[in-house]
């Protein structure tokens, strides 16, 4: 009988990475998108750069005091195993954190970094003034924001010992839902600024949001089409959210709270605007709480998603 | 070494459930309480009087193709040319991928030395050309081990004269012990 081996760390961990790889992916997004050769949304890219590599950070830590000789994390770096999912994502992970790193650095603005520089007492020409990086840093983050996300999901989409996990199903289903709650992190910040919220960079992300939520939903549908049409070990594993433990984390928790509830308020919030361009609803609470909604939910799907999955097994 | 592929059969019926090879194993590899390299899996079936009990000693597989080993992010678990696989502790990082990805749940995780552990088919003693202990101490003869690819070899001729079966075969895995029915 299997049993749990990778627990509530593992979640956290595959959330956090997932959610650096989101709101690196659409702050570097809005640094591209452009409406008159001006930034359309950069306090979204500023925003974003500002809060990309700190969740992933915390999240490598969890991954390294998880391990059973925590001493000897270095050995992931000394080895490349190619087709080890989890070799190949652990070189993903420092590339990517030194690219948030390194962005930050060029998005912080000047009198931050002399504050910076002045607390660590550093000589004051390590003040370097990266900010015409940002539009490079941001295309060199892209692929990589897109592999960080993808590898959280093939990390247990490779193990073909558990019917529950092994299908490429589960790599898209957490790239979308990596970015979806990268969006809503960055819906909360803006919902959280003190001046009124902008209705233009509010409904870009509402827009977004929209999409990615839609095409997750596309992905689990066919997930539990397909499991059920699957051979029986594959149907068996899915009897774990179809009336096993897992149900109602699935089904209310995910795909109600999590998902389909802010798919619904922001199509309620975007609708009116895009038919008859009536404005958005400028309502902050709402806006926090769509955005707290989504992070919920990219959650619960993790946390299902590695304990379900671990219960699942060939007879 | 390299044209030589080490696998196992065994025939469960001659299994009497007296978990000799369990402690075999415990002795010679030094294995606390609480952990097992080997074990016996039970089936009762019927109700009384007619009634079966099935036992059917399992372990690691040794696969041709261990998913174990391909997860292995620092190539801790690897396989010898003669089929064994084997974990260098100084490698294990202890991340649990390859207990995870273990069709078998052959692998188990050591909380005190923080690495992953199962049954190495005894390669110190299979070395030095002896039986594992498992296999050496089986009272009812229900283990055989040897070399798969020797034609004349213990393995081929029960093979070739007795229906077998593979565990799990449909996850690519290619288990390498032998069942016979």
């Amino acid at each position: 009988m299997a049993k749990i081996e990778w627990g509530i760390l593992i979640v956290n961990y595959l959330f956090l990475g997932g959610l650096s790889a989101g709101i690196f992916f659409v702050s570097a997004l809005a640094t591209y998108l452009q409406q008159r050769d001006e930034a359309a949304y950069a306090r979204i890219a500023r925003y974003g750069a500002m809060m990309a590599p700190w969740p992933v950070a915390i999240g490598s830590l969890l991954l390294i005091f998880d391990l059973g000789s925590w001493c000897r994390f270095y050995k992931l770096f000394v080895h490349f195993r190619w087709q080890s999912p989890m070799s190949i994502g652990s070189w993903l992970l420092v590339f990517f954190t030194l690219v948030a790193l390194v962005n930050f650095w060029a998005w912080l603005p000047e009198e931050r970094r002399g504050a910076f520089i002045a607390y660590l007492k550093l000589p004051p020409h390590f003040n370097y003034d990266l900010s015409s990086w940002c539009r490079l840093l941001a295309a060199a983050g892209f692929p990589l924001s897109i592999g960080v996300a993808i590898y959280t999901g093939v990390l247990l989409g490779a193990v073909q010992a558990r019917p529950f996990w092994n299908t490429n199903l589960v790599a898209q289903l957490f790239l979308f839902s990596a970015l979806s709650t990268g969006c809503a992190v960055l819906i909360l910040a803006l919902s959280y600024h003190r001046q009124r919220l902008d209705p233009n960079q509010l409904r870009f992300l509402y827009t977004l949001d929209i999409c990615l939520i839609t095409l997750e939903f596309f992905i689990v549908v066919p997930y539990l089409i397909h499991g059920e049409l699957s051979v029986q070990a594959v149907k068996d594993s899915l009897e774990l959210i179809l009336g096993g433990p897992y149900t109602v984390a699935f089904w209310l928790l995910f795909m109600g709270i999590g998902l389909l509830a802010p798919l619904a308020l922001e199509v309620w919030e975007v609708a009116p605007a895009m038919a008859s361009g009536t404005p958005l609803h400028h309502n902050r609470g709402l806006a926090a709480f769509i955005g707290v909604l989504v992070i919920f939910g990219g959650y619960v799907l993790r946390y299902v998603f590695v304990y379900a999955g671990q219960l699942s097994y060939f007879r | 070494m390299p044209d030589k592929r080490y696998a196992l059969v065994i025939d469960s019926r001659k299994c009497l459930d007296c978990k000799a090879c369990v402690v075999a194993c415990r002795a010679e590899n030094h294995v606390p309480l609480g952990y097992s390299r080997n074990w016996i899996n039970e089936e009762h079936r019927g109700t009384w009087p007619k009634l079966l009990a099935a036992f059917e000693p399992e372990q690691c597989h040794h696969c041709t193709n261990p998913s174990c080993v391909r997860v292995c992010p620092t190539g801790a678990s690897f396989q010898r040319d003669d089929g064994i696989v084997l974990i260098n502790e100084a490698d294990c990082i202890g991340c649990r991928y390859c207990v995870v990805a273990c069709p078998y749940n052959a692998r188990f995780f050591r909380e005190d030395k923080g690495v992953v552990e199962k049954c190495t088919f005894c390669v110190q003693r299979v070395d030095r050309g002896e039986m594992p202990a498992c296999v050496e101490t089986c009272p009812s003869k229900a283990r055989v081990f040897g070399d798969i690819t020797d034609p004349d070899g213990k393995l081929q001729q029960l093979l070739a004269t007795r229906e077998y079966r593979l565990k799990k075969p449909e996850t690519g895995n290619g288990p390498q012990i032998y069942y016979l029915i």
